[in-house]
Parts: structure tokens; C-alpha cells; sequence
């Protein structure tokens, strides 16, 4: 009898130690209204990011708390506070700078670190906030799309961009950087509700008469430009756009819109990891979502586990409570699947490199930098 | 007497019973407070459509109009918060003025015509680069002040703010409706050619009633800009400030002047609190589906359906 007290008094010290070293993590993310789609891909990463971390750690364990922020500030704003009360260390996700902006404030306000990679908008680093990550941004991107229109040696662009919020301050950055290379530009911008870009378009065929057309917008812009691309024909050698373009998905979807377009992209399609992380996670991805992983899932998956090392860090140190998150964050210098990461005194990853892709045939070949490339640019080519 | 009672128990419980209650639980503070912003936009538009007979769907314009306003006044120009947000409702009524011209609409060509001048507002608050920051907005917007050794900028003080602002807004809408300006304008809601027959001027009562509305609206959508310390054109003047209110307003009874507050609180916490937790996405599908079973049940709204409920236990006692 005592023998059986003893083992059941084991059993439920060492349940209790599980239990304890548990570790909760808020997932704030938009999962419904126009920022969905983005949302749920970054989600699936997340959740790559925990399956993989609770097979690999060892130690602890990670447990996600997932609040829908409705693609609203103030629903963004009330799922971090609903996240907080609920006992999470940390919080991981976020999409569109102005959910970004109030949550990670509501964070900073609760001491709660906010790791993320949906808002490329400066102004978030800019706020001083303490507890605010993320491990992309602007310049990433403007650095990929600058580094391949001068690699293929172009020497005037057109860039038509949306006045929304991050398309905006990428467009700009982009022309200023390549105004100082010698390469004529030419500014187009159109309001996020357009949809004819017929006008936009004749003024690049007979006014600028570009080499390169560059396209920052969003999925639904792109595919409004190529359209009217392909009824006005323009004499550009190129085309290219950024997020969301250089995707199977767009591939499958439009396949008479993609060829030769060019596009910012983490991964090549088919997908072909080469280290070991990428394979784990590229396996959990598959096993777990019955698809190919695609960008917003590998960054889900990089920002989580940084996120996750960082939290287990502060747990073996006894300084979760004390703000041990933020400050394990601020040591982090990792290579990951999106190269290296580290993080500035605002919270910025200074390391942070976009790929570009081009839509050959049915795949998304890497074109640059050439050390990631796994296939050489087609050029010119358009898909008209 | 019996009513007074009543009232003064429902404001003592609402003023001292939430924070006491909730004040802890900054998540269901957050929620109640949306809600009441939700509710304040849902008065000032059933004012309109009550008092002045006309649906508007660009009650944004009024609260984008608002926020911008109170925003930039405190941040670029130091006016202090509380004073920047009663501009914020003077600015909404600036822009109202503006508006004055598609009073000589009526029915749907209303409803459009306010609409586009929402869309022209955002348009204007991305376009102004050098006030508003254009699309990328403007962030760390003045939190409410500490007065008197109190922190408004707390969720109970942000709360007691937003609720006096409502509170004070049904007041008002409540004396205007038993005025005989409010009479008339009751009048008017059924039948325009009367009223003007007997002399009234529909359209000088019709513009007040615009300006008075937009006011009430601006000053919410300054409140919810401080409150939230964010601010840009797509959500300033987002769609959603005008839908939601709209489904509060008919879901309480927009001809009544608690309902469409009772029906902002009703409809934001059941979403919020209960419904997204048994369906986290897709919830909104269940707003919609009561939203029209009330309809074709009792086009009054919850007040209407208690009504009714009431009469018939009375007949069957």
C-alpha cells in the first residue's frame, strides 16, 4: 500500500513539474477580415515552430494560446490583454502595421515581449518600444529588388505602387536607391480600391518606355497590372513585384499571367531545403498542414522559434517574470531559414536579405543573390 | 418616481458596479469599452435616421473626421487631450457642413452621396501627407491624461470618459427629441410634405440634426483615436464604423435612445465574449443570422421584442 502511495506520489510530482514547465504563448493573429490569408500562413509556421520545438527541447514545452484579431487595431488591441490574462510569457504573430502598432503597445504596457514578421513599416521601430521584434523589413526587401535590377544591368524602371501604408515607404526607399545608382525612375502610385490599371499601364508603354517594371502592392494589384500588361503589351524586358507574388500558389492560380515574373521569395518551388532545420521543418510543415510550405510559414516558423530559444533561455535563467524574454531576444545572433538574425537596439534585424524568384514554367526558380540562386534569370521576359 | 429609482440604480451600477466588478480584467474592460464606442456611433447615427429620417453610410467620415482632428491637434499643435477631443467632434462637424449640400437627397441617393464623401475623406487623410502622415498613419497618439491625481489613461478611466461621453450624448439626444424641434422632426420622418406644409423648414431642422449627429460621432472617433494611439486612413474611415453601429442600432431598436446603445453592448460582448469563443472564426455568420431572425421578428429591435413579451404575459395573467 505504501509502495503504491509512494509511486503515485512520483507520478504526480513529476506531472506537476510537466505541467510547470509548460510555457504559454499568445498567438495574436488576424485569421478572419481581408488580412486572412496572411494571417492563417504565418499561423501554420507558428504552429510548425511548436511541434518542432516540444520535439527538440527537450526540456519545455511550448503551448500556443491563438486570439483572432479580426485584421482590427482595437480587436488586436483586446487579444493581447485576453492573452496576457491567460498567463503567456510572450507573444508571437501579428499582421499589417496598424494591428502591429496598438498590440505591440498593449505588449509593451503588459511587459510582454511581441515577436513578429508582418509589419515592415518603420514607424514600429521607431517607437521605442522595449519589448517590439520582428525579423524583416523594408530594407530587405528594397535591397532584393534593387540588387536584381542592377545585376541584370537595367537602366530605367517604372514603379507602380500602392499608397497603402508598407508599399508606400518600399516604393520610395527603392527610387531613391536606385536614382543614387544612375537608373532613370519613373513613380506611378494608385489607390488600394483600383482595380483598372489600364491608365497606369499607357502611360509606362508611350510616356516612360521603361526597361523594368517594378509592381509594390499586394496580390490582387499584381494580378490587375499583369492583366492590363498583357492588353497594352509595353516594351519593358521585365517585370517584378514583391510579397506574395513569387508563389506557387499565384502559379497555380494564374498561369497564363506568371511566366517570367519576378517576385521576393524565401523558398524555390519545388521546395528544396538543404539544411537540416530546413528539412525538420519542411517535413513537420507537410505533416502537419498536408501541403508545401510556403514564405509566410517559414517566417511564422523562424520568428516562433527565435521567440521559443529565447523564452527557454529566460526559463532555465528564472527570469521569465522579470523580463528575462526581452532580454534573451536582444542577445540573439542565429542563422536561420531566412539567414542570420539578430536584433538592433529597437528591435530591428539589420541581417535581413530578401531572395527574388522568377515564375519559370510551373516552378519559382531563386535568381538572387547568386549565393542562394538555384537557376539563372530568364531576360528578358515578360509574360505577354 | 418608480423610473428615477430605476435610472439612478442602472447609472450607479454602471459607473461604480463595472470597474468594481471587471476593472481587474483588462481584456473584458477593453471589450466593454469598444463596445461603448461602437455604441456611442450607433446614437449619433439612429439620431439621424430617427430624428432627421435619413440612413447614412458615411457615419465614418464623421469619426475618421474626428480622430484626425483631435490626433494632430494634440500631437503637432499641444492642444491638451480632453479639449482635442470635443475639437475632434467640432472638426466632424466642419466636414458636416460640407456635406450640407446632399440634404437635398432623399432615401438612397442620401445614403450614396454620404458614402462617396466618407471615400473623399480617406482619400484626403492619405493624400496630406504633412498633417496625417499619410497611409502610414500616425502612431503613439496622446494617451488620456492624469487629472486631479487620476489616470484616465487606465482602462477604468478610459472607460468612466467613454461612458459619460455616451451618457451625455442619449441626454441630449433625448431633449431634442422632446422638443418641438424633435416633434417636428418626428413628424417629418413620416411624411416631409406635411411638415412643410404646416411651415415647418424641413431642410434647415434636417441640417442641424447632421451637424448635431456628426458632432457626436467626431468626438467618439476622437476618443477611440486616443484610446487606441494608432491611427491611418483605412481604419479611420473603415467601412466597419459604419456596418457594426448600423447592426447595433436595428438590433436594439434605432427608434428608441438606449437601444442602439443597449443593442452596441448586447451585440459587441455576445460576439466578442461568448460567440468567438464557441467559433473562433466565422462567428460573425451568427450576428448575421440573429441580426435577420430579429428583423423579421420585431423590426423594433430587443426593446420592441420585450414589449412584446410583456404584453403577452400581461394578457395571459
Amino acid at each position: 500500500m505504501k509502495k503504491a502511495t509512494s509511486i503515485a506520489l512520483a507520478i504526480m510530482t513529476l506531472c506537476a513539474g510537466a505541467q510547470a514547465d509548460e510555457l504559454l504563448v499568445g498567438v495574436q493573429i488576424p485569421l478572419t477580415g481581408p488580412l486572412a490569408r496572411v494571417g492563417m500562413g504565418t499561423q501554420e509556421g507558428i504552429r510548425v515552430a511548436a511541434e518542432v520545438f516540444n520535439k527538440t527541447n527537450g526540456k519545455h514545452t511550448i503551448k500556443l494560446v491563438t486570439v483572432d484579431d479580426e485584421s482590427a487595431p482595437a480587436k488586436a488591441v483586446a487579444a493581447v490583454e485576453k492573452l496576457a490574462s491567460e498567463g503567456v510569457v510572450a507573444i508571437t504573430g501579428g499582421y499589417g502595421s496598424n494591428n502591429i502598432s496598438p498590440a505591440s503597445d498593449a505588449a509593451n504596457k503588459l511587459g510582454l515581449a511581441y515577436m513578429t514578421s508582418g509589419g515592415v513599416d518603420d514607424g514600429l521601430v521607431e517607437a521605442g518600444r522595449k519589448n517590439f521584434f520582428r525579423i524583416n523589413n523594408t530594407a530587405g526587401y528594397q535591397k532584393a529588388l534593387v540588387g536584381l535590377i542592377s545585376d541584370l544591368g537595367v537602366k530605367s524602371v517604372s514603379i507602380i505602387y500602392s499608397t497603402k501604408d508598407a508599399t508606400e515607404g518600399l516604393a520610395t526607399d527603392v527610387q531613391k536607391t536606385l536614382a543614387a545608382k544612375g537608373i532613370k525612375v519613373a513613380m506611378h502610385a494608385f489607390d488600394p480600391a483600383i482595380t483598372d490599371f489600364k491608365p497606369i499601364i499607357n502611360k509606362v508603354k508611350l510616356q516612360d518606355r521603361s526597361e523594368f517594371i517594378a509592381m509594390v502592392g499586394y496580390e490582387n494589384d499584381y494580378v490587375g497590372i499583369l492583366r492590363a500588361a498583357r492588353v497594352l503589351k509595353p516594351q519593358a524586358k521585365a517585370i517584378a513585384g514583391v510579397w506574395s507574388l513569387a508563389t506557387p500558389k499565384m502559379a497555380a492560380d494564374f498561369p497564363d499571367l506568371m511566366p517570367n515574373v519576378y517576385g521576393t521569395a524565401v523558398l524555390p518551388f519545388p521546395v528544396n531545403f538543404t539544411t537540416p532545420e530546413g528539412k525538420t521543418f519542411g517535413e513537420t510543415y507537410k505533416k502537419l498542414h498536408n501541403k508545401e510550405p510556403d514564405y509566410l510559414g517559414q517566417f511564422g516558423y523562424v520568428q516562433s522559434m527565435l521567440l521559443f530559444d529565447a523564452i527557454a533561455r529566460a526559463a532555465d535563467k528564472g527570469t521569465l517574470k522579470k523580463g528575462g524574454v526581452i532580454e534573451e531576444l536582444r542577445k540573439t545572433d542565429k542563422q536561420t531559414l531566412i539567414g542570420r538574425v539578430q536584433f538592433n537596439a529597437k528591435g530591428d534585424n539589420p541581417n535581413f536579405v530578401q531572395r527574388m524568384g522568377q515564375h519559370q514554367g510551373k516552378q519559382v526558380v531563386l535568381v538572387w543573390p547568386k549565393e542562394s540562386a538555384n537557376g539563372k534569370p530568364v531576360f528578358p521576359g515578360v509574360p505577354w | 418616481m418608480k423610473s428615477n429609482k430605476l435610472l439612478i440604480a442602472v447609472l450607479a451600477l454602471v459607473y461604480v458596479g463595472v470597474p468594481l466588478l471587471l476593472g481587474a480584467n483588462a481584456y473584458v474592460m477593453s471589450l466593454v469599452i469598444a463596445s461603448l464606442v461602437i455604441g456611442g456611433i450607433a446614437l449619433s447615427w439612429a439620431l439621424l435616421g430617427n430624428l432627421g429620417g435619413m440612413v447614412s453610410f458615411g457615419h465614418a467620415a464623421f469619426f475618421g473626421v474626428g480622430a484626425y482632428t483631435s490626433a494632430v491637434l494634440s500631437m503637432q499643435h499641444g492642444v491638451p487631450v480632453f479639449a482635442g477631443i470635443l475639437l475632434g467632434g467640432v472638426g466632424a462637424v466642419v466636414a458636416a457642413l460640407v456635406m450640407l449640400p446632399v440634404l437635398r437627397l432623399r432615401g438612397p441617393y442620401f445614403a450614396l452621396a454620404i458614402l462617396a464623401y466618407a471615400h473623399i475623406f480617406r482619400i484626403l487623410a492619405t493624400e496630406w501627407q504633412s498633417v496625417t502622415g499619410g497611409s502610414g498613419g500616425i502612431a503613439s497618439i496622446p494617451r488620456l491624461p492624469t487629472l486631479f491625481g487620476y489616470d484616465f489613461a487606465s482602462k477604468t478611466g478610459n472607460y468612466l470618459v467613454i461612458l459619460t461621453i455616451v451618457l451625455v450624448f442619449a441626454l441630449v439626444y433625448d431633449m431634442i427629441r422632446r422638443s418641438p424641434h424633435g416633434l417636428a422632426l418626428r413628424a417629418m420622418h413620416d411624411s416631409e410634405d406635411a411638415t412643410r406644409v404646416v411651415g415647418v423648414n424641413n431642410t434647415l431642422l434636417k441640417g442641424l440634426m447632421l451637424l448635431v449627429s456628426a458632432f457626436m460621432c467626431g468626438v467618439v472617433g476622437a476618443f477611440n483615436a486616443h484610446y487606441i494611439n494608432f491611427l491611418e486612413p483605412d481604419y479611420a474611415f473603415s467601412a466597419g464604423w459604419v456596418t457594426i453601429p448600423i447592426v447595433a442600432a436595428i438590433f436594439g431598436g434605432y427608434r428608441t435612445i438606449t437601444g442602439p446603445l443597449v443593442g452596441a453592448v448586447v451585440v459587441y460582448l455576445v460576439d466578442q465574449l461568448f460567440v468567438k469563443n464557441l467559433m473562433p472564426t466565422g462567428h460573425q455568420l451568427v450576428l448575421g443570422v440573429v441580426l435577420v431572425a430579429m428583423i423579421i421578428s420585431s423590426p423594433d429591435g430587443l426593446f420592441g421584442l420585450a414589449r412584446k413579451f410583456m404584453r403577452k404575459k400581461d394578457a395571459t395573467a
